[in-house]
């Protein structure tokens, strides 16, 4: 069991609120990131996790036991640090050693444990080779196997991979999933990056300004999100808002929807660009709406469109033949439309993912 | 006249050659982006066209113009740099204005025009702030006006965006695109962002160990790449490579992907181009384009691992050498552990020569 | 924001905290040292201050913390500002600082540009160029006194100049003199400027210099607009330092002139070891030396000041 969880906790400093009344669990084995914009809380979390910082009420437990006065290293807790700080003049096999090392413990209980992450992490066969002759990948796994040594409950990572070239952060990402799975553990990570949250997360926590404002699978914050700020947060192109009139029509009347269909406080709705079907017509006096941007991005083509003054973003699938200045016409599938109330809530029904 | 020549460009730092032989026209009023892992070579290129560091082979031409030996403040080319190099001893308005006051332009034209790029960039409620304090994204525009507001014909970004928080990358893209078009400078832009180079340039030169690998159009250098650089660099995530041998099989001429079994056969072109080849060759599609295949019909891979991202979801199948991705919408009914056969679209299968890792033509 | 910035961050709570409490205990230990410390630097100025209100001398046959019977309250601050000699001194003082700041601060400016760029040997004329720090002052007294003999170096090298034996007596004439003694600080100390502008110019980013080289301003518009601001603070320290420093003068030029001809190098410092030596009375030296440590306490904060001008 490793579990981690934060009951009502608030943090501030001064007059600025870090953390507001914050309440989640992170359950044993899961990858758990927490994703939100700059200033969000994530790191003051982080901190309040290690220990670094003390709740100013609440409480922080591990395991069911609360930690608010326990010393970080009374938490059994690791962090993997950004460069990752492996020591150049040790081999990787040394790296890993020194936490066990320091603590003094016994030469056969080291060999042992280091053998045995060594393997989980399939890097027996480098342990003799100092970091500088490592790849980017095997550095990582070296820093993790140091951090994991020490059996710890949970290992904690602050954005470890926003340095790297945008190809390597994709590699590396999926390579992070993998070694959490081979290892195992509470992995607590950290990053300002939604599609890298999404790829890697069990699942996520959406902070905004020091709130939590959704807990769940990315896939279902994704498709259910709790307010139009959090459906924004995820997905690129970021999800098309647009005013509802109280006839039931949005961007200038190029979207109608039917009043069965629609809550009665909807304001907004919200559209995902890949839910936005943009029709070509063969004349061009048809479309009541005009392209003017396309992106091809080879798999997939974003159109920019025009619509009674609304700017709406469309994902469409392979390479389709519209130009800037193609008259088009949208169509959406009612059952893919977000509500949205006046403050930007959301007005279905589907609250489950809020722990 | 705009237009940007690069000549036999050769750049050597001691033994070490940065750059191979670049030869290079980004035409007067064209978005172009240098594209390229770290190291390789785009940011030399961008350097030598700028004036910070001279050719040591080879001509730069602005138009008719040799601007190959002319010092940097001379060229007049805008300049937007990684780490933006804001004036931070200055406001934000002596930064916009340096330029101007350094041209000793006259007070009310400075002025007007340094107003004028402000409310162009949204740094309107800015403009009397000191320059060190103020958050990334807005230093990202300081920097951008500092150099647009001289209009230069040619305007250089380095990697500008590597610095911004993700969410906020894709607000700039629109902005630099939008720039570009308003005032049709020459812009070239320094990146290893694939995305970005797709989203924003009207051409992309693909460069990697300072060769120039491939120049075209976003479109024409995801769809035939030249060589399995470009076809991996390109595209998220890049194209699938399998390496097997030629094959006859009674539907057609096919690659034998080894432990993967017969590929699926050749469309005409493909075959034609397979025809061409003498041994091993490489087997490449695009992992968008693929669909899920009854057994027998597709390429098969355990799946190892599948990342859901939004609306997509990126299905990584088999291990080591024949491993490979397939990205599908997102409902696509697999488990951790199930065998899938993917079918490549036959139109976007694509050869390469394994051992020279170019692609074949038929 | 990083685990760094966090920890910037000011942390206000009313919770006691573990660092709060290890600061307690960090002070308490340290508190004997602390004492100590203030001790050795807060007691010879308390000392002086006391002397500085007496008429108290070595030779009154009192041990020092009698002083009090010689109590003359103040009287020795008010001879002091009639005292002729102190304020020529002063003068005299003044004017080496007037001349030699600016000649150093000009030249170890220049050098230092040309050291910003690599050329060839660079290494080397560093070497030879800080040389002149490292003598020993008494020794570079010594040996600017032979150079200035009239028939010494520098008259050899000026007369085969101009094709004619010179004797020129340097270190005899009251104005050459003290031309003498200003060269002789300004070939061992331009080097300290030289190194501390140098220091401060490689502080200055790269990038932003580029950046205004490409935005077309001229070598001297980069400097005035880039180079010089953020100097600023650097510049200020340099010559709060140089001006403390010839405030002090007096090693070399002891040697040189030993304050003469006649009175003509009287700087304070050998003014101050005159009276203390010849005329016996610490106690008006006790207040001068006072009076002249406002002075410079005056300067250093301003040139504190404006290091946090610049920060702000």
């Amino acid at each position: 069991m490793a579990e981690i969880a934060f009951r009502n906790v608030c943090k501030s400093y001064g007059a600025t609120v870090a953390v507001k009344d914050m309440t989640f669990t992170v359950h044993d084995n899961e990858f758990f990131c927490f994703f939100g914009p700059p200033l969000s809380g994530k790191t003051t979390i982080l901190r309040l996790i290690l220990g670094l910082e003390r709740p100013d009420s609440g409480e922080i437990l591990i395991d069911g036991r609360p930690v608010n006065g326990v010393a970080p290293a009374g938490r059994n807790i690791a962090m993997v640090f950004q460069n990752l700080a492996l020591f150049p003049h040790m081999t990787a096999e040394e790296n890993i050693r020194f936490p066990l090392v320091e603590r003094g413990e016994r030469p056969d209980r080291i060999a042992a444990r280091v053998g045995e992450v060594a393997r989980k992490l399939r890097i027996g066969h480098i342990l003799h080779k100092p970091p500088a002759l490592l790849s980017g990948g095997e550095r990582q796994r070296v820093a993790i196997a140091r951090a994991l040594v020490r059996d710890p409950v949970a290992y904690l990572m602050d954005d470890p991979i926003s340095a790297l070239d945008a190809r390597l952060r994709e590699e590396a990402r999926v390579e992070l999933k993998r070694i959490q799975r081979e290892a195992g553990r509470t992995l607590i990570y950290v990053t300002h990056d939604q599609e890298e949250a999404m790829s890697v997360a069990d699942r996520m926590a959406i902070l905004e300004e020091g709130c939590l404002s959704q807990i769940g699978t990315p896939s279902e914050i994704y498709d259910r999100p709790v307010s139009a700020s959090v459906a924004c947060l995820l997905g690129s192109p970021v999800m098309n808002i647009l005013p509802l009139t109280k006839e039931g029509t949005a961007a200038g009347g190029a979207i109608r929807l039917p009043p069965v269909l629609r809550p009665q406080a909807a304001a907004f709705i919200g559209i995902r660009p890949e839910n936005l079907h943009v029709l070509q017509q063969d004349n061009d006096e048809d479309g009541s709406c005009r392209v003017t941007d396309v992106e091809p991005l080879g798999g997939t083509t974003v159109v920019t469109v025009d619509a009674g003054g609304a700017v709406l973003r469309a994902v469409l699938r392979g390479q389709p033949d519209i130009h800037i200045g193609s008259r088009v016409t949208i169509r959406v599938d009612v059952a893919h439309v977000h509500f949205f109330g006046s403050g930007g809530e959301a007005l279905h029904q589907h609250r489950e993912g809020l722990a | 006249m705009s237009a940007i020549r690069l000549e036999n460009l050769v750049k050597r730092y001691g033994s070490f050659t940065a750059l191979r032989t670049m030869d290079l026209l980004i035409e007067d009023g064209e978005f172009m982006a240098l594209l390229g892992p770290s190291g390789c070579g785009k940011s030399t290129t961008m350097n030598m066209i700028a004036g910070m560091e001279r050719p040591s082979e080879g001509r730069i031409l602005f138009g008719d113009r040799d601007m190959t030996g002319v010092p940097m403040g001379r060229r007049g080319v805008g300049f937007v740099f990684q780490n933006f190099a804001i004036f931070t001893h200055m406001t934000v308005r002596q930064n916009l204005s340096y330029g101007l006051r350094m041209a000793k332009l006259p007070q009310a034209e400075t002025e007007r025009r340094t107003l004028a790029i402000a409310e162009f960039l949204r740094l309107t409620p800015f403009l009397d702030r000191r320059a060190d304090g103020l958050s990334v994204n807005i230093l990202q525009r300081v920097a951008i006006g500092r150099s647009a507001v001289m209009e230069p014909a040619i305007f250089l970004l380095d990697e500008p965006l590597s610095n911004v928080d993700a969410a906020f990358r894709a607000v700039m893209r629109a902005e630099l695109k939008q720039l570009q078009r308003q005032f049709r400078q020459t812009m070239v832009y320094v990146t290893h962002d694939q995305l970005e180079a797709m989203t924003m340039a009207d051409r992309i030169a693909v460069m990697d160990h300072g060769v120039l690998q491939q120049v075209g159009r976003p479109i024409e250098v995801y769809n035939d790449p030249v060589n399995i650089f470009v076809a991996t660099f390109i595209g998220a995530p890049g194209m699938n490579l399998l390496k097997g041998r030629p094959v006859q099989t009674d539907r057609g001429l096919a690659v034998d992907l080894g432990p993967l079994g017969i590929s699926p056969p050749l469309g005409s072109a493909q075959a034609c181009a397979l025809r061409a080849a003498s041994g091993e060759v490489i087997y490449g599609f695009r992992p968008e384009q693929a669909s899920l295949a009854p057994p027998g019909e597709g390429i098969p891979g355990s799946v190892t691992f599948e990342e859901r991202i939004g609306a997509r979801s990126i299905v990584h199948l088999g291990e080591g050498s024949t491993a490979f991705r397939a990205v599908f919408e997102k409902d696509v009914p697999l488990a951790m552990g199930d065998v899938a056969h993917v079918l490549p679209h036959p139109d976007a299968v694509r050869l390469f020569d394994a051992s020279t890792g170019r692609v074949l033509k038929g | 924001m990083t685990l760094s910035d966090a920890a910037r961050r000011p942390a206000v709570s009313s919770v006691p905290r573990p660092r709060d409490e290890g600061a307690a205990l960090g002070f308490r230990l340290t508190l004997p040292a602390q004492i100590l410390v203030l001790f050795i630097a807060v007691f010879p100025l308390l000392m002086q201050l006391y002397l500085s209100l007496t008429d108290w001398a070595p030779l009154t046959g009192t041990a020092w913390p009698r002083a009090w019977e010689y109590w003359n309250a103040g009287a020795n601050y008010v001879d002091l500002l009639s005292d002729r000699r102190l304020w020529d001194a002063l003068a005299r003082t003044g004017l080496i600082i007037l001349i030699c700041v600016p000649v150093q601060f000009l030249l170890g400016l220049g050098l230092a540009l040309l050291f910003v760029d690599d050329f060839p040997g660079k290494r080397l004329a560093y070497s030879i160029l800080i040389m002149p720090m490292m003598v020993v002052p008494a020794v570079a007294g010594y040996m600017f006194f032979m150079l200035f003999q009239s028939g010494g170096p520098i008259n050899g090298l000026l007369g085969s100049l101009i094709g004619r034996d010179l004797a020129i007596a340097w270190l005899s004439d009251p104005v050459l003199a003290l031309v003498a003694v200003m060269l002789a600080d300004i070939w061992q100390w331009t080097p300290l400027m030289f190194l501390i502008l140098l220091a401060g110019l490689v502080g200055v980013p790269a990038d932003q210099m580029k950046a205004a080289a490409l935005l077309g301003a001229s070598p001297w518009q980069r400097f005035v607009t880039i180079v010089l601001p953020r100097m600023r603070p650097i510049i200020a320290i340099a010559l709060a330092i140089r001006v403390i420093e010839i405030f002090k003068i007096f090693d070399t030029l002891y040697i040189m002139t030993g304050g003469g001809p006649g009175s003509a190098t009287e700087t304070i410092s050998v003014y101050i070891y005159e009276v203390t030596t010849q005329d016996l009375v610490w106690g008006y030296v006790a207040a001068i030396g006072l009076a002249i440590l406002i002075v410079l306490s005056v300067i250093a904060a301003f040139a504190v000041r404006r290091l946090g001008e610049s920060r702000a």
